[in-house]
């Protein structure tokens, strides 16, 4: 085993010697040599200047060759045996040796070679390649082409393998090219009628077309947007800590948008890093803004302010290095790039274009941490207003009736008025009269004595659930909310299937009233600790009735309101209930809503929770004898029109119908959706270089710039965010272009040219193609940064539409397929594989945009992680439609996110990724294999077998590998399905009762006309199916 | 992954499929009948291979188990005995003791920072006399084989950052965890189970128990092979180990004859070592089908070791039960188990909380000791227990005789580690009266990761991967050492 790798290491470090200087006499600096000096030597003789040894840099031509105190020099160009970092890297002595052994750096032989021709051949030094702006170089003439050029990349590409003695291999078959640019370009699969409709196609022009209606696509945009929320760490919860949702889905709609419009690179970038800033902004710009909030927030008790905002800031600066420069920033964070000329304090010049962001330290674990944007509609806005008017009207009618009022307060009367009792049932036996008794889960069950536990009466309510279940009404009856009221429930848990939490909950023109007993987050509806969902404790005792009593007051129900709908509620378990009425109990004398003198004394002090905000201060900061007689006026009148119940016959049809009209408005407000956007603070925040980048540690204060090893910004006194993205987009800025470009490349070829695609420093992989690389991003940036023309460009040209097979010899010279012998071929993506299986089934909802979805998810991925009081604690699946749609969509907890997601590489976005890790592994086969998902999109395409696939088993398995594959499948190939199918066939006749259990898992329906056994063998035959390689490749 | 590795691994299993003269139905059949079926030829298509040169010396530890008590277990209760307290009840904190450090948002607001000594008595267990409080009686039996550290030290304050950083050396999410780390370097010898895993039991606070992250087990930039693989209580124990309904491990079987068949032909189609590796993973997947549920299957036990373990082993997804699946696991091969405990963030009430929080893992965390011990496996094995942090010698909220609340405190905290190469019954480190600062012996969580991997045949020093330009290492960019004074 040992010499087989000995063999396979002497091979790939031929492949990989030949990518770099074998062909070329002459070393490149950039490309032979500062790779190894960045790898071995800058470290500690490089551009930090706290941490530089023997005063010694060798980043710089001036620092090689200066003398040093005993006036040796490091190098002196063309001559060997005077160059000390020569005799340092072959000397034998382990004292001198360089690099030192403990730094475990060791220089291979094939590297001195480099090091010592390369000063031989006089020690020439280059500016980093990937700093120098990029000029248009020449495309190569190529005399007699051994494959067709289609355009000038594959030009560039031919002139290397000429040089490598390789060819390209023939242009793939239209069924595979057809395949491979509809995943590329959309996500998703061809239709059959697309391929056949490509394959009648016989003129020249018709891949082209074929292109032209793929960047038409909606779909296209969603598929590109795909790659871009990975740089832009999108998310839909906060990240750290409670990991509670944020609404941000605007923004990643915003992407897809962009894409589809094809809005221009530049700005595409301005957008995102300045909307907020560009000159009358409109609402996408400001949405697009929202790239600057997609970074994990915390609001961990206890956590220090300064600290945090200090980390945003830095999150903001690396990602949009990163994403724009393709530079690593985060080590300047700390001290002194040590391999790219980026200094300490030139980070923390760009990060005090970010350091002034107005969102504060702590998110609230709230949906939308300020600052946000509401995206109302023109009609939205207009019924708000109309609602605004229409409580302005009530609002006068209520204080007219209040002026013609006579009142004197009970307290102030001996003796005192006698206390008054009531009581009302709200459920006894059975719901009230006349409503329409409606279920989350299986039907109501009233059962009587005999079947179990029944409090009084004659009957009780039963539920067993799974999960969030319920019983409710929400019309038909209506209650009184009387002053002082206590709601009394009773309800018996069986003591074999306890629920998590139990909850019961009241309609007042919405469901905003609840009450609940257990697990806080089981029950998924409401805003935790408000009246919304107030927890009551834990889960009353089983196996006898408890009295779950409920003071009004604290579920925000007050006097006088009216409920038309109540709900018992549970998560899982088996739960009675019974019994429910609400009683009060009146003492005018003492009670302050018949008291104006008690209400006051009571609340002093307080923050009255209904007061406007100038009468709470009020309330909350003087004493009831400090008010003035205008102020205590004003307070009367709003406890007349609020709290006093003698008013209540006076002012309750006028506040009735304010309330209502509230509450509508209240209900609309929550339908607008809204995002999170950037904005700077009024004022800037003061930046400073924080010494070890540590948050409490200023050092000196800093402004706004640039580092100055790249073009500089304009002349101003004071610069933005927005000039932060013009200066990325300027004609003369040498990496956007360059980095955006690789980056697409990366995405259609599998790898960049610079395979860091995150990393064009000097410790960045060099471009395999420097003058391609630099060609397409002259290119692109003359095109004005046209996305879909730099895409057509792509995927045109033959060097993308060549055949994938690959030799033993050409995989091991180019194991990587670096050089472009052949076409593109590599495991589809997460997100692709899941949209394929839903596609082909014909299950996916091909709706666009929206809050994220909740497709199918195992039990426990959520749960085991997530904090108990965080909002994102219990997954509760979706029905219908949100289990098929793309997964683009899918909600993405960061702290634990989907399976289908991570298990294929998909990164959880708490940091950018720009590029994804394409693993093999058997995990992915086992869902692949046994998922919900997939194998209820295998059943859904086996039925399309038998419904559209023809008559003959032969017809159907053909079918649906052209359906999977886009090709027919061979002779051999449909005889081994067709001997599998009969297997199964087989088996599944022999067993009805599995077949059945096969055909049922999903939530879809099956067609019941179709035979159980005939439909499960055809299940088995599309699950292995969509397993096969080739389905799940882009080939 | 590194290309050459996946190249080379490629082309070794290639090798093994012709040179071994079996056709596809050959393996298949001898992945029904295990691997072992197949001999000597097996062993070299390792599924989770080492790197070339691991370890890079002779290890003393060839599997780790990390017991993770997430929320930051109160030393001061548990293992840093400090008599001189009780003269200190309600006293204020000395300012000469706190020295201005910075305290939580949680507490800096309050008034005053009373002291509360721990209400539980200690005593003194083993050979040399290790301390530990009344509240773990069951790890009392094991002081002989333990390293007790007083004196770790971590940067983080709060529980999200912490966690990271105990898990992955860093603050900032992104990097790879301990684990991962272990498994890119030392791979594993099972070929029909993860090689590192990952388990998530309950714990007994139904409240507001402190969050998990994945990101406590991901491999951040590391191949996402190396990822821990959670092994769950409800539901499937690994994701999707189990057939649709409907479907039995023949049909699968027969479905997966055909794949292999129309895979192999595929791979001479196109000729891409991927398609190689895709079989041999569904292949891996088949085992795990079965190997899975024979994991999770305790009814081999003998009635002394269950009772060992105590009352809980029979009930899924109790800690009881993850400490035998972790000892069954490293029997089968896993490099890595982690079990991670939560609801050890007493800032209040800690007197009761803490003591169920004991009597749910200290039995379990004992036994699986000495369990590891009977069958020989402690000498090549280690066990790691300990939180994200310390927590405070005032009370937080109101101090009463018998209760009290902690906030955190990253200065210095507790851990053990037991079985290979560890001295057992050391007490390393030393922290004055107040368990505030450490005066003799501090360990950083880098070194404590240091040690760790030098415990399992890695430098740490020279561990490193290449990302965003840098040589990246879990211990950090600064010099670290290893703790020599706990080594036997």
């Amino acid at each position: 085993m040992n010499r087989l790798f000995t063999i396979f290491a002497y091979l790939f470090v031929i492949s990989l010697f030949s990518l770099q200087a074998a062909t070329k006499d002459k070393v490149s600096f950039n490309r032979d040599v500062r790779p190894i000096l960045s790898d071995n030597c800058f470290a500690c003789h490089g551009i930090d200047s706290k941490h530089r040894k023997a005063d010694l840099r060798l980043d710089v031509m001036e620092g090689a060759l200066k003398a040093n105190e005993d006036g040796a020099v490091a190098i002196k160009p063309g001559d060997i045996k005077a160059s000390s970092l020569w005799q340092r890297i072959i000397t034998t002595d382990e004292d001198d040796l360089m690099p030192p052994p403990d730094s475990h750096k060791k220089l291979s032989a094939e590297q001195r070679e480099i090091l010592k021709r390369w000063i031989e051949q006089g020690a020439e030094y280059q500016a980093h390649w990937s700093f120098i702006t990029p000029k248009t170089p020449a495309v190569p003439p190529i005399q007699n082409p051994p494959s067709e050029i289609r355009n000038p990349l594959d030009a560039f590409v031919l002139e290397r393998l000429a040089e490598e003695g390789l060819q390209q291999n023939a242009q793939a078959d239209k069924e595979s090219l057809i395949r491979r640019v509809t995943f590329d370009l959309t996500g998703l699969p061809p239709t059959l009628a697309e391929v056949d409709a490509f394959l009648a196609d016989a003129a020249p022009q018709a891949y082209e077309a074929v292109v032209d209606r793929l960047l038409k696509s909606p779909r296209y945009g969603e598929h590109m947007a795909r790659y871009w929320l990975d740089l832009a760490r999108y998310g839909d919860t906060h990240g750290l800590h409670l990991d509670n949702e944020r609404s941000m889905w605007p923004y990643r709609d915003w992407v897809v948008k962009a894409f589809n419009d094809n809005l221009h690179f530049d700005d595409f970038t301005r957008w995102q890093l300045a909307g907020d800033l560009m000159p009358n902004a409109t609402v996408d710009q400001k949405i697009a803004s929202g790239f600057n909030r997609c970074n994990v927030t915390t609001s961990e008790g206890g956590s220090i302010n300064e600290e945090f905002v200090f980390r945003y800031a830095v999150d903001r600066t690396s990602t949009a290095v990163e994403v724009w420069m393709g530079l690593t920033a985060g080590c300047a964070v700390c001290h002194d790039h040590k391999f790219d000329p980026l200094s300490q304090r030139e980070f923390y010049s760009l990060y005090a274009f970010f350091n002034s962001a107005a969102d504060p330290a702590m998110d609230g674990n709230i949906l939308l941490t300020a600052p946000t944007l509401r995206l109302a509609t023109a009609e939205q806005d207009k019924q708000i207003a109309g609602f605004d008017a229409s409580i302005v009207t009530t609002e006068v009618k209520i204080r007219d009736a209040i002026a013609k009022m006579s009142y004197i307060d009970p307290a102030t009367i001996t003796p005192p008025p006698p206390v008054q009792t009531s009581e009302v049932v709200w459920f006894d036996d059975g719901f009230p009269a006349g409503v329409k008794v409606e279920v989350a889960g299986a039907p109501t069950s009233i059962i009587t004595k005999e079947q179990g536990p029944v409090f009084s009466g004659t009957t009780a309510l039963k539920r067993t659930a799974i999960d969030v279940a319920q019983d409710y009404f929400v019309s038909g009856a209506s209650f009184d909310i009387p002053p002082n009221g206590k709601i009394s429930t009773y309800c018996y848990i069986d003591p074999a299937s306890p629920p998590k939490a139990i909850m019961v909950q009241y309609h007042v023109e919405g469901w905003n009233h609840r009450a609940v007993w257990g697990e806080e987050g089981a029950i998924p509806f409401g805003k935790v600790r408000t009246p919304e969902k107030v927890q009551m404790g834990g889960l009353p005792k089983a196996g006898e009735w408890v009295k779950l009593e409920v003071a009004t007051e604290k579920l925000g129900l007050k006097p006088g309101m009216k409920v038309t709908g109540y709900a018992f509620t549970q998560f899982g378990g088996t739960v009675h209930w019974d019994r429910m009425s609400i009683n009060s109990s009146v003492d005018p004398a003492k009670d302050p809503q018949w008291s104006w003198k008690i209400w006051a004394e009571k609340n002093q002090g307080k923050r009255v929770e209904g007061l406007p905000n100038e009468l709470l201060t009020l309330v909350r900061g003087k004493k009831p004898s400090e008010w003035s007689v205008a102020e205590t006026r004003q307070l009367q009148d709003w406890w007349f029109e609020n709290e006093y119940q003698g008013a209540r016959s006076i002012v309750e049809g006028s506040r009735g119908e304010k309330l209502a009209i509230i509450s509508k408005k209240k209900a609309l407000e929550e339908m607008i959706p809204a995002t999170l956007i950037m904005a700077d603070m009024p004022k800037d925040r003061e930046s400073f270089v924080m010494i070890r980048g540590q948050y409490n540690k200023p050092g000196d204060k800093v402004s706004r710039g640039t580092p100055a090893a790249f073009p500089p910004l304009p002349k101003r006194d004071h610069y933005t965010r927005l000039d932060l993205a013009d200066w990325l987009v300027a004609p003369e800025h040498p990496l956007t272009s360059r980095v955006t470009v690789n980056r697409f490349w990366q995405q259609f070829f599998g790898i960049g040219l610079v395979k860091t695609s995150s990393d064009f420093g000097s410790q960045g992989t060099p471009p395999s193609h420097p003058e391609l690389l630099d060609w397409l991003s002259s290119n692109f940036r003359e095109s004005g940064w046209d996305v879909k023309a730099l895409v057509k460009l792509m995927v045109s040209s033959s060097t993308y539409r060549q055949g994938t097979k690959a030799s033993p010899e050409l995989l091991a010279k180019d194991p990587e397929n670096r050089l472009y012998a052949r076409g593109p071929r590599f495991r589809l993506d997460a997100e692709v594989l899941r949209d394929n299986a839903l596609f082909v089934s014909n299950l996916l909802n091909p709706t666009i945009g929206g809050k994220g979805v909740r497709p199918y998810q195992p039990p426990n991925i959520w749960e085991p992680v997530g904090f108990g009081g965080s909002n994102t604690r219990n997954y509760v699946q979706d029905k219908g439609d949100g289990l098929y749609r793309r997964s683009l969509y899918t909600f993405l907890k960061r702290t634990a996110p989907p399976p289908f997601m991570a298990t294929f590489d998909a990164p959880n976005r708490e940091q950018p990724c720009t590029r994804r890790e394409r693993s093999n592994t058997p995990l992915q086969a086992l869902q692949l294999m046994n998922d919900i998902q997939h194998f209820e999109a295998a059943r859904n395409l086996a039925q399309r077998m038998l419904l559209e696939g023809g008559a003959s088993s032969a017809d159907r398995i053909t079918w649906a590998w052209r359906n999977v594959t886009s090709r027919k499948p061979s002779e051999s190939e449909l005889a081994i399905v067709q001997e599998t199918f009969n297997q199964h066939l087989v088996k599944y006749q022999a067993n009805v009762e599995a077949a059945n259990l096969a055909v049922s898992y999903g939530e879809s329906k099956r067609d019941e006309k179709l035979n159980a056994s005939e439909l499960a063998a055809y299940t088995m035959v599309a699950n292995l199916l969509l397993n096969l390689d080739e389905t799940v490749t882009k080939n | 992954m590194n290309p050459l590795i996946d190249y080379h691994y490629a082309q070794t299993r290639r090798q093994f499929f012709q040179g071994a003269g079996l056709n596809l139905g050959g393996i298949a059949l001898a992945s029904i009948m295990g691997e072992r079926a197949l001999g000597a030829a097996v062993s070299k298509s390792q599924v989770h291979p080492p790197l070339t040169g691991y370890p890079q010396f002779a290890p003393k530890a060839k599997r780790l188990i990390y017991l993770h008590m997430n929320g930051a277990p109160s030393q001061l209760d548990l293992f840093d005995y400090k008599p001189e307290l009780q003269k200190f009840y309600d006293k204020d904190l000395p300012d000469s003791v706190r020295n201005g450090q910075r305290i939580t948002g949680m507490t800096s607001g309050q008034a005053r920072f009373p002291v509360a000594p721990s209400i539980f008595k200690f005593s003194q267990c083993g050979k040399n006399g290790m301390w530990m409080s009344e509240l773990v009686p069951h790890i009392h039996e094991i002081a002989d084989e333990m390293a007790l550290i007083r004196s770790v030290h971590t940067e983080a304050i709060n529980h999200d950052p912490a966690c990271t950083f105990v898990m992955t050396g860093s603050e900032v999410p992104g990097k790879p965890s301990l684990g991962s780390w272990i498994s890119y370097g030392l791979g594993s010898e099972s070929n029909d189970l993860p090689s590192f895993v990952v388990l998530t039991p309950n714990f007994p606070s139904s409240g507001n128990a402190q969050a998990l992250f994945t990101r406590m087990w991901s491999s951040g930039f590391l191949p996402t092979k190396h990822s821990g693989v959670a092994l769950r209580a409800v539901g499937d124990p690994v994701l999707y180990v189990k057939n649709p309904p409907g479907v039995d491990p023949s049909d699968r079987r027969t479905m997966l004859d055909a794949l292999n068949k129309l895979n192999q032909q595929n791979f001479e189609r196109f000729g891409d070592p991927e398609t190689q590796t895709r079989i041999a993973q569904y292949e891996m997947a088949f085992r795990m089908q079965t190997s899975v549920p024979e994991l999770a299957d305790l009814s081999g036990e003998s009635k002394t070791t269950l009772d060992m373990y105590g009352p809980d082993v029979s009930r899924p997804g109790s800690f009881t039960q993850s400490a035998l699946l972790a000892r069954r696991l490293l029997e089968r091969g896993t490099r890595v188990v982690q079990i991670l405990h939560r609801g050890w963030d007493q800032h209040g009430g800690l007197p009761v909380n803490i003591a169920a929080q004991c009597k749910d893992t200290e039995q379990a965390c004992a036994a699986l000791v000495k369990d590891l011990k009977q069958r020989g496996l402690l000498e090549d094995t280690l066990v790691v227990w300990g939180g994200e942090f310390g927590r405070t010698v005032y009370s937080q909220g109101t101090l009463t005789k018998d209760n009290y609340g902690r906030d955190h405190h990253p200065r210095n905290f507790c851990m053990w580690m037991a079985g290979a190469g560890v001295k057992g019954g050391t007490t390393y480190g030393e922290t004055d009266d107040f368990s505030y600062n450490i005066v003799k012996d501090g360990v950083h969580l880098n070194e404590l990761n240091a040690t760790i991997l030098h415990l399992m045949g890695i430098n740490h020093s020279a561990f490193s991967y290449k990302f965003q330009g840098l040589d990246q290492r879990l211990t950090g960019v600064e010099e670290v050492k290893v703790v020599k004074g706990i080594l036997a």
